[in-house]
């Protein structure tokens, strides 16, 4: 017989204490909570748990939106025929002043050619309720046009840049001089935004055996829309000299088509393509050259790229923004024009003290010689030309499109026309949405 | 879905939002590897070449995350419970550890302090007997001493 013995008080206390956990374990509360937590999945957060994904094919992506309305069952009273004003089309041709205030047409193909769907600044919105690319061809266009015409035969010391309010037309008129050159036997080198050059938004990397990073993409898409805008007049143009890119070396008898398609070829010689091109157009006299860069302020800024020890690195570390700084900074060219427009769309990419400079505030007399030794304030590298808001010609003229293009429904009068370009202070983006707008 | 050193990455996501689903990886690491590795900030996982894939993963191999660094963090609490500091103990009873009030509040706290601790100990790992031996676990570290 097994005497049972007396235990010890903490032996019986340690005893007791395991027999309610048996007690508890073996409890049906406890059985439940453990056959739930067996079934209740991990909590995976790389997957949303709200609903379920199908399977099969991948999302396709709607850009931008279509309404398609069968027109023979529609009410004609609310569908009717998006019209199609006839418009000529700009050229150096049509570009004079007897065009004066009206619209013209912009060439689709040049369009394409800086990318398929990239219009420059916010006028995607006018093209597409327009119809086509069209844009108002207003003094200002035909004083830059002239200008153009000017320094085709002898060049400028100093570079352009088109400055003015936001909406107040500068990236139009850089397009309509980009067409007009393009027109008019240019090799056309126009960025039609700079702002992927310094947004973060394209591929970069460290450039080899450099301080510059290099970005293969961008230089890539520039080569490729001056390939496709002065193909023929590229092909005119010899190389002068050899030229070695990579392994491959040009002839001097080559021509500077050939060095272009060597950049779109190879990515990774695109900038050195592109340095070459530069160099030698800006020196031959055999065609004249026409360089436009939108959003030239990004020339100057600090970008949204970082460096490897996580710096932010300004826009002068970058080889495409270093290939024409220089065009910006005194370089001339032999044959042709340089021009920028700037934007203050992106505020954070206008550095403060171009934008004092552009628009000093008027606080400063700018007769007072200490300032005027001032850095803050002292000369810019370049010349700037003010877009201002349109006159009232041209604002008749916008009106009369916009009622041809069926924008604008009732019927344009003097007291509309009056009405609409007071309350926009002549802006044209203000007048197109005080037209678009109902509330 | 990119599986890279044991955790799935969704394809669609931007590189350095996507690193944040590491353990251990928060958005600042996140953005100083992709400067690192000069990806721009728009890049998406799905963009990346298998070069770059090998560079990320190699960058991300050299740094404590996940298990390691769980196994870290259980290692320092540990150490501060043996060597008999406060904060160990507060850790030990799954109380606020940086001195906050305790009358009122403390709930996280409750539920997530000694977390590491009670994966140590004997006693079996149910919602119910943490909540009821909450009690009891003061006691039983008392002992413990």
């Amino acid at each position: 017989m097994i005497r049972a013995t007396k235990l010890t008080q903490p032996a019986a206390k340690a005893a007791k204490y395991v027999a309610g956990i048996r007690l508890l374990s073996s409890s049906p509360i406890v059985a439940a909570e453990k056959s739930s937590n067996a079934f209740k999945p991990k909590a995976d957060r790389t997957q949303s748990m709200a609903f379920t994904k199908k399977d099969g094919g991948t999302k396709r992506v709607r850009s931008g939106t279509t309404t398609s309305v069968n027109m023979s069952s529609a009410n004609p009273a609310y569908y009717t025929e998006l019209p199609k004003p006839k418009l000529d089309l700009l050229s150096k041709d049509t570009a004079t002043a007897t065009r004066l205030n009206t619209f013209m047409q912009i060439d689709e193909g040049f369009l394409q050619s800086t990318g398929k769907g990239r219009y420059p600044g916010h006028l995607a919105a006018d093209f597409k309720l327009f119809g086509k690319p069209a844009l108002l061809y207003r003094q200002v266009t035909q004083t830059l046009v002239d200008q153009m015409a000017q320094n085709a035969q002898t060049a400028p010391k100093r570079a352009t840049v088109l400055d003015g309010l936001n909406g107040a037309g500068k990236s139009a008129e850089l397009l309509k001089l980009a067409m007009v050159a393009a027109t008019s036997g240019h090799i056309v080198i126009y960025g039609l935004s700079t702002l992927p050059w310094a947004n973060s938004s394209r591929p970069y990397g460290p450039g080899f055996k450099s301080d510059l990073f290099v970005q293969y993409e961008l230089a890539n898409e520039l080569l490729r829309s001056v390939s496709a805008v002065s193909r023929e007049v590229l092909s005119k143009v010899p190389l002068g000299k050899s030229v070695a890119l990579g392994k491959r070396t040009l002839e001097s008898g080559k021509t500077l088509a050939d060095l272009v398609d060597i950049g779109l070829q190879t990515p990774s010689l695109s900038h050195d393509a592109l340095d070459q091109l530069l160099e030698i157009a800006s020196s031959q006299t055999v065609v004249p050259v026409f360089i436009g860069l939108d959003e030239v302020n990004t020339l100057w800024c600090k970008t949204s790229y970082r460096d490897q020890d996580d710096n932010v690195l300004p826009a002068n570390r970058f080889r495409l923004a270093q290939s024409f700084l220089p065009f910006f900074e005194g370089k001339s060219l032999a044959k042709g024009w340089v021009v920028g427009a700037t934007s203050y769309a992106e505020v954070r990419f206008m550095p403060k003290d171009l934008k004092t400079r552009l628009c000093p505030p008027p606080a400063i007399p700018i007769a007072n010689p200490d300032l005027a030794r001032d850095p803050g304030v002292a000369e810019l590298p370049f010349d700037v030309v003010k877009v201002e808001r349109l006159s009232s010609p041209e604002a008749w003229g916008l009106m009369q499109f916009y009622q041809k293009a069926n924008i604008v429904t009732t019927p344009v009068t003097e007291g509309l026309v009056a009405k609409k370009w007071v309350y926009a202070n002549g802006n044209p983006r203000q007048m197109f949405a005080g037209v678009t707008t109902y509330f | 879905m990119l599986h890279l050193l044991g955790v799935n990455l969704p394809d669609q996501k931007v590189v350095s939002v996507a690193l944040t689903y590491f353990y251990g990886i928060g958005p600042l690491t996140a953005r100083k590897i992709c400067s690192r590795l000069s990806f721009h900030k728009e890049c998406k996982l799905s963009e990346l070449t298998e070069g770059q894939l090998n560079q990320l993963s190699g960058v991300l191999s050299e740094m404590t995350i996940e298990n390691d660094l769980k196994r870290k963090v259980a290692a320092n609490v540990q150490h501060l419970r043996q060597i008999g500091t406060y904060v160990g103990k507060r850790h030990a009873m799954g109380l606020p550890v940086h001195g906050q009030r305790t009358r009122g509040n403390s709930v996280t706290a409750k539920k997530i302090n000694g977390t590491m601790l009670r994966k140590y100990s004997t006693v079996a790992d149910t919602a119910f007997a943490r909540q009821a031996l909450g009690l009891f676990q003061a006691p039983l570290s008392r002992h413990q001493n």
